[in-house]
């Protein structure tokens, strides 16, 4: 019976810690918060490293359909390499992948608005055409 | 086979008179050595080999010297006698018997050379026969080792093939999943930005500080704080918008959906060390971010952020 109690408080505690790690990690594809991370110091300490590395599971599919960043693993990825976390401290660092991102971001629906216009066209040099 | 000349009589000749003591010592020699004669003939008319160094041809050449200076004596010795009363009946038959003599063994030493001929014309036929295999041994050689080769590729190859799909084996997913994955990352605009998205607009491809704030992370810090956001951070701030649901559970959390989703059990103590490599190398750095911005080179989407186009955080 304690077993069992043992069980579900550790069940549950296990479930608290699934979704904290899951915030913790979408987290880190803020590029500001990780800049954030990097001024306090976070990355020079040896446990907060071997965090991130033991994040990296969140790359497996069974986990992965959870995220509703996946930007963040790339950027978890990225943590791994200690010169990338030196380079996090300077905050046009932290700017730049912030101004990348936003640019990727946009990038399909700048294709999509491309490829309206593009058929906008069309019937327009198809007008052109059959005069 | 032919037989080379013999001497040609340019040659200077000494008195005849030492010649013929030579011709008759050799031949004093060879009477004296009589006994042995049979073993000389042997010697001559023996096989092929050359046992003490003497050619055929050598022998021949002998030979025929000899002939010739024998025949020399006994015509000057008719010469001679003619002139003279023949002093020296004996030596005249002797001569003669050692000039018979010596065109016996010449004849055979012809006979033998013309068996090695043939011999020998045998042995070319089969050298080029030799020759023939051996090419054709060469060729076969090279085409066995083209076929291993090829081969040896094919195998690789096949190996390669069944490596990667035991690899898209094991990472197989269903379309179902994957679908009902992208659906819930673009409706949400975590992937792809909205359509009226406008500089300004506090949308973010990450969760912003708000967010954050506002999830369980954020409220375990501050448990007093319910749902008050005081001054929102920069990249909240523009426009006043803020996002729809300020509730505390935001879909990014899905509280919900993984009621039976466990994290991987783990030591608390990150401190230790865990196995494996570490990625210190600078140099990975530069291979990895090969899409991404590297730290030291600018690689811009098509549409730039005008005036920022070179920007450099090493100052």
């Amino acid at each position: 019976m304690a077993a069992a109690v043992a069980m579900e408080t550790d069940d549950a505690g296990n479930r608290l810690r699934f979704q904290l790690e899951l915030e913790f990690v979408q987290c880190l594809a803020n590029p500001n918060y990780l800049n954030f991370l990097a001024q306090r110091g976070y990355f020079k300490d040896k446990a907060f490293v071997n965090y991130l590395k033991y994040l990296l599971y969140w790359k497996d599919p069974e986990y992965a359909k959870y995220l509703k960043y996946p930007q963040c693993l790339h950027m978890l990825e990225l943590l791994q390499y200690e010169h990338f976390r030196k380079e996090l401290v300077n905050a046009q660092c932290a700017k730049f992948i912030d101004e990348q991102q936003i640019l990727h971001w946009q990038h399909y629906s700048r294709k999509r608005m491309r490829l309206q216009q593009a058929l906008a066209e069309q019937p327009q040099q198809n007008n052109t055409s059959g005069k | 086979m032919t037989l080379p000349p013999s001497e040609p009589a340019s040659s200077p000749r000494p008195c005849v008179s030492a010649l013929s003591a030579c011709a008759g010592g050799r031949a004093v020699r060879k009477m004296a050595a009589s006994s042995s004669g049979e073993k000389e003939k042997e010697r001559l008319g023996g096989g092929l080999g050359v046992a003490s160094g003497n050619s055929t041809r050598e022998r021949l050449l002998s030979a025929l010297e000899d002939l010739e200076v024998l025949s020399r004596e006994l015509i000057e010795m008719l010469a001679i006698s003619r002139n003279q009363k023949l002093l020296q009946a004996g030596e005249e038959n002797q001569v003669l018997e050692l000039l018979i003599h010596r065109d016996g063994e010449f004849q055979e030493l012809m006979k033998l050379a013309l068996n090695q001929g043939k011999i020998h014309h045998e042995m070319q036929v089969l050298e080029k026969e030799v020759e023939k295999r051996d090419s054709d041994i060469q060729q076969l050689q090279k085409q066995l080792k083209e076929a291993e080769q090829i081969l040896a590729t094919a195998v690789y190859q096949a190996k390669e093939k069944l490596k990667s799909i035991e690899k898209a084996r094991k990472g197989a997913i269903s379309s179902e999943e994957i679908i009902k994955y992208a659906h819930r990352i673009s409706a949400s605009n975590a992937v792809c930005a909205p359509l009226t998205w406008v500089p300004g607009d506090p949308r973010r491809p990450y969760p912003t500080d708000l967010e954050m704030r506002s999830g369980l992370l954020g409220q375990m810090n501050n448990p007093s704080t319910n749902g008050v956001n005081g001054h929102l951070p920069g990249d909240a701030l523009a426009a006043g918008r803020l996002p729809d649901v300020l509730a505390p559970q935001y879909p990014w959390q899905s509280n919900d959906m993984s009621m039976n989703m466990l994290p991987p059990n783990h030591s608390s103590d990150f401190l230790l060390e865990p196995p494996g490599h570490n990625k210190e190398n600078e140099d990975d750095v530069e291979i990895m971010s090969t899409d991404s911005s590297s730290s030291s080179t600018l690689t811009t989407n098509s549409a730039a952020i005008p005036g920022k186009t070179s920007s450099h955080w090493r100052v």
